[in-house]
């Protein structure tokens, strides 16, 4: 005993010092010395140094911070440090960014600064120029440039008769019909069902418009989607298969010997599959009715709320100069968004972006709305309903207006602010006082003299941060989610307006959210009773007196945990690959036909739940294995006195002794099935058709994707009543069942 | 040697038992090192049609240019500074609340427990906003106690401690009691020892999570210098392009301390300690 007293001491000596250091440790709100904070994403964030090196030595006495912000999270590190007043001077956005952060009231409007500048706004690309100009007034200034143009594999063209790429869409048509019969197995084009900005190049090709007076022209899509999904029918295109293909490794087998994608895929190419160099090429996208491509890329943008606005906009003058223009496609890579840069020769004579070039001056941005997030989403659902043939493309084409048009609706209700104070107290302490009321109601069994008061000590700084860090922030997002708490009100909350129970009922009409609570429901019922069944088992297999080397096995069952998802989905990807994949390996050895497991609609979903599984059940286990430490050796003594098998221990001391253990572990994978999130997040993203979309998935995408907050803290409430009754049920169950052991 | 029938019973069911075992573990480890061995291939190998175990050529590549986009030690160090502070407090917090939920009698004590077991059905997600607001308020944004405390409490353990302190017989209590302790001494001194393989546990979970953890410190942190090892590494990425090689070496690099944690935790399940304090 007297160790581990030792031991509890020294952690709190260590506890007490981590106090102290967390009361020291604040870290300064911001440093004295004037200078300017640049942000930027991924790998730019890195780079942009050399560039801040450069405009440091022309201006002397300015220091620039640049810092590199991770792209996964870039958007909701923006928007965070929007709302908590930590935006920088100036930071990198995306182009389809733009309009949120505008309507955020964020970013600066740039025409003063312009009209005494002299830089030629004119020399930007058009493409460029749309996604920084709304209503005459300039938001940011392009940095730089991206678009699409065609990958095709040379060699395998040479094959089907084909020295040039072809120019349009018929010719485009018959050289994937030619390619498809000169090579065995495969498809013909790497065409996605769900990927908005292929089908827009391809819309807009046909001259098809978007949100320009109505949603969208009628005629040109369903001529698009008549189009493409010809390329589905032929089995040019796989209409199940996008999901689980590694794209790289199918370009090289020629399983998809042509896909669009941009600038990036040159260098991912060249070093990742040397062995193909000179054996593919790019050519500008087959031209419609006229050319189009997709416009990408990214802007700088000068923040409201930065004090050196005058320093900031010369920076970004800089930036955008051609001269710098193209020497920042030295330092990086990334395409110039001025006309003049490309005169580089750096640029201009280089092969390899001739067709990039050529796609540059006639390259769109999506449309200017802040709500276009949302809208993308929606086409994506629209186009992959009609090429799978469920709704004509008329009716898509008209589902799919009615659906922008409500997006875009805008509430013209106004309320007072006086009334939504009153309001959100009342509904405030509407739960608070409920919980009130229910803790202190009821009969109180214990006397006085049997109360414990030192148990609130024990209880104090737990339930504290609980109240703090949870119990407020839920009573906060309850109210929210009767609010119509948008992008508008993130930084504004006087554009917050109360609709009561709105976003409750439109969830019951929305066919996403009833997919999703649908597909929900399938993996919590599969998927917890075989994760803690296999729990169970692998817990009493590591726990059997025969076992050697328990602690590699240990560790061996708990590193799915800890592995980190990006390799985890690589591999099960690799399992799942319709060409190669283990899977269809063993199918093939059975004589079964190959399947798609992540793009075929009904198998989606279990190929989801099984990678679930093999990754979390060894959590369960570890939890199983240290409550098996705690059943007492004497127990299994005196019944092995009795002359019982293992079977008959098995069933009347380890599983009574581990009732209390597998309730909770019950009780929490339930919930954490039913919050089911990262698996479809990272390998399907909800498709095939909303098949494998779940509510949590779903509420992440509006609540931080489209930033409609208040539509899904509601949808968090309703799948929180869901959780609730199922606990209910469970708490209900474990109280009969007490008795029986 | 004479072998019973029995025996050669036996031994064919320990056969197939390890042969299960070993499966399995080929199965739970696959991807673990074949991101390991990734970490070593150069780029034409990573991406090939069946996965390899070997690099045919090893490379420390991925692990060089690791170390040269980011300051390692320094993250490693925010990262270790964040996961033991935020281990340290949830692990005595919520053991301290779980003690007065299985053992102590105070009046409401059923009806908080369900209170909070309620919180814990909403999804983290939507209360993550409203969090960061409520920091905001405090002024506590871009500081460690604004990165810590609101993870150093969590429903969850309170619930799994508070079960196993449940299967702890009340007569242990009542001897220390008997015996003059105080409910703290108790606490220390009787039932965390007993708890130990809970705590192991506990403190992996909690270590893990904020080991792992990548949006709060990135939206919480406002400098690139206190960036915890996963923002840093998630940093070097660019928009389209990833360098795997390098990408899986700093995945090894993360999960190599994780590793670590578990493989010293799992000590501590060690057989019998509750038997024995109860025959004492």
């Amino acid at each position: 005993m007297s160790t581990i007293f030792k031991n509890t001491g020294f952690y709190a000596g260590k506890i007490l010092a981590i106090g102290v250091l967390l009361c020291i440790f604040r870290a300064p709100a911001c440093a004295e010395r004037e200078q300017l904070t640049v942000w930027a994403m991924g790998a730019e964030g890195k780079l942009i140094r050399q560039a801040a090196e450069i405009f440091e030595k022309r201006n002397p006495g300015v220091k620039i911070v640049t810092q590199a912000i991770p792209w996964t999270g870039a958007h909701e590190k923006l928007v965070t440090a929007v709302v908590g007043d930590m935006a920088p001077d100036i930071s990198q956005m995306g182009t389809t960014w733009m309009p949120e952060f505008r309507a955020m009231n964020a970013i600066e409007p740039l025409n003063g600064f312009l009209h005494s500048s002299k830089l030629d706004t004119g020399d930007f690309f058009p493409g460029a120029r749309e996604s920084n100009l709304y209503r005459e007034e300039w938001y940011g200034l392009p940095w730089y440039v991206d678009t699409r143009v065609m990958f095709y594999r040379t060699d395998l063209a040479a094959r089907a008769g084909y020295k040039k790429f072809p120019a349009d869409w018929e010719g485009f048509y018959k050289f994937s019909k030619a390619l498809l019969r000169a090579k065995d197995g495969g498809y013909a084009f790497a065409l996605p069902t769900n990927d908005w900005q292929i089908f827009l190049m391809f819309y807009w090709q046909n001259g098809g418009e978007l949100l320009n007076g109505s949603p969208l022209t009628a005629g040109r899509f369903e001529e698009t989607i008549a189009y493409l999904k010809r390329f589905f029918d032929e089995n040019l295109a796989p209409l199940e298969g996008g999901n689980d293909t590694d794209l790289l490794t199918a370009f090289e087998s020629g399983y998809f010997p042509a896909f669009i994608s941009g600038p990036w895929m040159i260098s991912q190419l060249e070093t990742s599959k040397p062995q193909l160099n000179g054996r593919w090429a790019t050519a500008p996208l087959p031209a419609g009715k006229k050319r189009a491509s997709f416009m990408g890329g990214c802007n700088f943008v000068m923040f409201k709320s930065s004090p050196r606005k005058a320093l900031a906009w010369k920076f970004m003058e800089f930036m955008a100069d051609p001269e710098m223009q193209a020497k920042w496609y030295d330092i990086s890579g990334d395409l110039p968004a001025s006309r003049k840069a490309w005169s580089a020769p750096a640029l201009s004579e280089n092969p390899r972006l001739a067709s990039f070039r050529k796609e540059l001056d006639t390259a769109k941005a999506p449309p200017q709305a802040p709500e276009w997030e949302n809208i993308a989403g929606t086409i994506n659902d629209a186009v992959e309903e009609a090429v799978f043939g469920r709704v004509t493309a008329q009716a898509a084409r008209e589902k799919l207006s009615a659906r922008i048009e409500k997006i875009l609706a805008k509430s013209e209700r106004q309320q007072s602010a006086a009334f939504k104070i009153a309001l959100s107290l009342l509904l405030f302490l509407v739960p608070v006082s409920a919980v009130v009321l229910y803790l202190r109601k009821g009969p109180r069994a214990l006397r006085r003299s049997k109360y414990q008061p030192i148990a609130f000590l024990f209880l104090l700084p737990a339930v504290l941060i609980l109240a703090v860090f949870l119990f407020i922030p839920i009573v906060a997002s309850f109210i929210a989610s009767m609010t119509n708490w948008n992008m508008y009100g993130v930084n504004d909350w006087s554009k917050i307006v109360f609709v009561g129970l709105e976003n409750y009922a439109g969830l019951f009409g929305d066919p996403v959210f009833l997919a999703g609570l649908r597909n929900t429901l399938v993996f919590a019922f599969i998927g917890v009773p075989i994760s803690v069944a296999l729990s169970l088992a692998m817990a009493l297999a590591l726990n059997a007196r025969i076992l050697r080397a328990k602690a590699f096995f240990r560790v061996a069952y708990f590193i799915p945990v800890i592995t980190t998802m990006v390799a985890v989905a690589i591999i099960w990807r690799w399992l799942y690959n319709p060409e190669f994949g283990l899977f269809n390996l063993a199918l093939g050895y059975l004589g079964l036909p190959a399947q798609s497991w992540l793009s075929n609609r009904w198998l989606a979903l279990p190929s989801l739940i099984l990678m679930a599984v093999w990754k979390g059940f060894g959590y369960n286990t570890i939890i199983f294995v240290a409550a098996l430490q705690s059943i007492p050796d004497s127990l299994y003594e005196s019944i092995a006195l009795d002359g019982a098998n293992t079977r008959q221990e098995f069933w009347y001391i380890t599983l009574p002794m581990l009732r209390n253990t597998a309730f909770f572990v019950i009780v929490m994978t339930t919930i954490g099935y039913l919050q089911f999130f990262a698996e479809p997040y990272i390998m399907t993203g909800g498709g095939p058709l909303n098949s494998t979309m779940s509510v949590v998935l779903y509420m992440y995408q509006q609540g931080f994707k489209f930033y409609n907050l208040g539509y899904a803290s509601a949808m968090a409430y309703i799948l929180f009543g869901l959780i609730f009754a199922f606990t209910t049920l469970q708490f209900r169950v474990q109280k009969k069942l007490e008795g029986t052991f | 040697m004479a072998t019973t029938k029995s025996d050669r019973r036996s031994t064919a069911y320990k056969t197939a038992f390890y042969v299960f075992m070993v499966v399995s573990v080929i199965i739970t480890l696959f991807p673990f090192v074949w991101m390991l061995s990734t970490s070593f291939k150069s780029p034409g190998e990573i991406f090939t049609k069946q996965p390899t175990i070997l690099p045919q050529l090893w490379t420390l590549n991925g692990y060089k240019n690791l170390f040269a986009a980011v300051n390692m030690w320094l993250h490693l160090c925010n990262s270790v500074i964040y996961a033991v502070s935020i281990t340290a407090l949830s692990v005595l917090f919520n053991a301290m609340a779980a003690y007065a939920f299985a053992k102590l009698r105070f009046p409401g004590r059923e009806k908080l427990f369900a209170l909070l077991l309620v919180t814990m059905m909403v999804p983290g997600q939507v209360t993550m906003l409203p969090v960061f607001l409520i920091l905001k308020s405090l002024g506590l944004l871009n500081s460690y106690a604004g990165l810590v405390l609101p993870g150093s409490a969590a429903v969850f353990a309170i619930f799994m401690i508070r079960q196993f302190m449940m299967e702890i017989p009340e007569e242990i209590l009542e001897a220390a009691r008997i015996d003059g302790f105080s409910e703290f001494a108790i606490f220390w001194r009787i039932m965390l020892p007993l708890c130990r393989p809970i705590i192991a546990t506990l403190t992996v979970f909690s270590f893990i999570g904020a080991w792992n953890d990548f949006l709060w410190p990135l939206i919480i942190m406002l400098r690139e210098d206190k960036y915890t090892l996963p923002v840093a590494l998630a940093s070097i990425n660019g928009q389209y392009n990833t360098d795997w090689g390098l990408l899986m070496a700093g995945a090894v690099v993360v999960v190599l301390p994780a590793v670590l944690i578990f493989l010293m935790a799992q000590k501590h399940y060690i057989k019998g300690i509750a038997a024995g304090a109860v025959k004492g």
